[in-house]
């Protein structure tokens, strides 16, 4: 098991979905990971960059990669934008663009050689299940969980391929492992519509009241997501999107680490529970 | 013994069929095989279209499980090594309205193909004399494009188009617009690229469906972004989704290196981000989010440096 890691926050992490740096930072010792954070990473592009200057944001995820070398550690991201973003870039870098790249990464003595591998928590947590089970203090049994990958934990499978995008398996394993039960969930493969919320804001809300309503009815207590900007739009929208499509149903959100934290018994506090917008204090509670 | 549900749909009602099937009947063989063989062996009324049975005319796009696939591409054994089950649902592609079975109606995506001018408008130095020629080079930019075969199977996953059509065209209609832009014989791109954004260019909400579907491996969403740098290069900067975008690359290169979500919300909104409850007032109100972060987060260690890369990269471009 690989246990150290150049870790990739993502701006997101470091802002609004701080409760998911907190929770990382409390699973990642229980787990025996240790995270070394990139020293100067910049923002992925958010898929946003890449529209206005492609080449910029290669440019800056090459640096990205090029600094996570010089550590000699693959990287580890918990967004899965970033990680869909950085993969790619990687691809294009070994797939060709490597020497011209560096020609510009020279600029800051950069060099891009290739050696570090791009993965994300989902990913290593399903490749460590038996582990991650063994550390398993509080069991979640009998809480029943919707698990929603997220468009770029999955698709395109050709950037990111860990699994099949139409039947993966690796969130179930997972939560599995920590004891809990998996909700029947219609709508865990779709989009949850955040890279479009302000342009397509209409369509969005109703993607995300769909899915919020998918999860209720399958009696999930909550919906866990390994992206934080799924858990964003899913969260910070719910009450919004709820009303315009006049649904009741409120279902609390959470990242994956904190799920993961709620069954290695670490408190909801260091998890930042309570900075969830829909209430998710005391979720356990039977 | 496998089993096929098909649904179906015979002008008036919706419901579905099973078909079961020996194991030696399918193994090997395609998905559009064992269609045919439903047809010709089980059930004549089965409609759906296909022709070429090579990948090439794009007619027989069905969904599995409601995944889009070109059923003549599609190996029965895959299916069932992907799913690990022996039942398999078939539908028609989601996204069109369906005339009969499997069979959906084209006609109002074609007229959304038209919109964008799909056809050559050739630049004055060309003549039907002379012709409208184009180098290897310039030809191979465009030759992924190219290879789109209409079959549908990017419109039927994409999850905008379900969420609402009236404000989103086709994933390959933007496909197309990108290679009529992009051919060096074009004399305009606008001529496609202002349709693309009247007809949504700006609405993709990312969800890469249309990428991963594509049999030919085409990405549209990279098309889309690509449409989108050309339009917004050529002055196409009005709206919430430029706006948007632009707010990331801003602070990726003019400011800390990071994302601002605070400046972020202000940007795209503008003066709106007064009239409704914002993403940013609900983070500030929640304590997710600094609110002196308005004025800009720490810089990046090494943002000179990136900005530099950046600089010769463009420089690079220009030569």
């Amino acid at each position: 098991m690989q246990t150290e890691f150049a870790f990739f926050p993502g701006c997101v992490l470091t802002q609004a979905a701080k409760e998911s740096m907190m929770a990382l930072g409390a699973i990642a010792p229980r787990l025996g990971i240790t995270l070394r954070e990139i020293p100067g990473w910049s923002c992925c592009g958010a898929s946003q960059s890449q529209d206005v200057d492609p080449l910029a944001a290669m440019v800056a995820n090459a640096r990205n990669l090029a600094l996570a070398d010089d550590m000699g550690l693959p990287v580890l991201t918990a967004c899965s934008t970033c990680l869909l973003m950085l993969r790619r870039a990687k691809t294009e870098m070994d797939g060709g663009r490597k020497n011209h790249i560096n020609t510009f990464l020279a600029e800051g003595n950069l060099n891009y050689k290739g050696s570090s591998e791009v993965t994300s928590l989902l990913w290593v947590l399903a490749q460590n299940a038996d582990a991650l089970k063994a550390r398993v203090v509080k069991p979640l049994t009998g809480f029943k969980v919707a698990a929603f990958y997220g468009c770029h934990s999955l698709r395109p499978e050709s950037a990111l391929g860990f699994e099949s995008s139409v039947n993966p398996a690796s969130f179930e394993t997972i939560v599995n492992a920590l004891g809990a039960e998996i909700a029947p969930f219609a709508k865990r493969l779709d989009c949850c519509g955040f890279h479009a919320v302000y342009p397509a804001e209409n369509s969005v809300m109703r993607m995300t009241s769909e899915i919020v309503n998918s999860a209720a009815n399958g009696g999930a207590r909550c919906i866990v997501t390994p992206c934080p900007l799924c858990q964003m739009q899913l969260d910070i929208y719910q009450d919004t999107a709820q009303e315009l499509s006049g649904s009741q149903a409120r279902v609390p959100v959470l990242h994956l680490s904190q799920l993961a934290g709620l069954a290695l018994g670490i408190p909801a506090k260091d998890l930042g529970l309570e900075y969830n917008v829909i209430h998710a204090g005391g979720i356990t509670d039977m | 013994m496998a089993t096929l549900i098909i649904d179906r749909f015979d002008g008036k009602k919706h419901y579905e069929r099973s078909y079961s099937l020996a194991d030696e009947d399918i193994s090997g063989k395609t998905l559009l095989n064992t269609l045919l063989l439903i047809k010709q062996t089980q059930d004549p009324t089965l409609n759906f279209t296909a022709s070429c049975r090579c990948a090439i005319c794009g007619a027989c796009g069905v969904r599995i499980n409601g995944h889009a696939v070109l059923a003549c591409d599609t190996k029965m054994d895959e299916l069932f090594a992907t799913y690990g089950a022996d039942i398999l649902r078939v539908s028609p592609l989601a996204n069109f309205t369906v005339i009969s079975d499997l069979a959906v109606d084209w006609e109002p995506s074609i007229d959304n193909l038209r919109k964008i001018h799909p056809g050559l408008a050739a630049k004055s130095e060309f003549s039907p004399q002379d012709g409208c020629r184009q180098t290897q080079e310039e030809f191979d930019r465009i030759k992924k494009q190219w290879d789109c075969i209409l079959c549908g199977c990017c419109a039927s996953e994409c999850n905008k188009l379900t969420a609402d059509r009236s404000d989103y065209m086709e994933p390959f209609v933007f496909t197309h617009a990108w290679r009529a832009a992009h051919d060096s014989r074009s004399k305009d791109p606008l001529l496609h690229g202002k349709p693309a954004v009247a007809g949504g260019l700006w609405n993709c909400v990312h969800c890469q469906e249309c990428a991963n579907r594509c049999p030919k491996g085409i990405s549209s969403a990279d098309d889309i972004a690509g449409l989108r740098a050309m339009v917004m290069a050529k002055g196409m900067t009005e709206g919430e989704g430029p706006a948007h975008a632009r707010s990331f690359y801003t602070d990726l290169v003019e400011g800390s290196g990071r994302l601002n979500e605070v400046r972020l919300a202000l940007r795209t909104e503008g003066v709106s981000t007064l009239a409704r409850t914002g993403m940013a007032i609900t983070l500030l109100r929640r304590g997710k989010m600094n609110p002196l972060e308005v004025f800009g987060g720490e810089t990046i260690e090494g943002h000179d440096a990136l900005v530099k890369m950046i600089e010769a990269a463009h420089a690079s471009e220009k030569e």
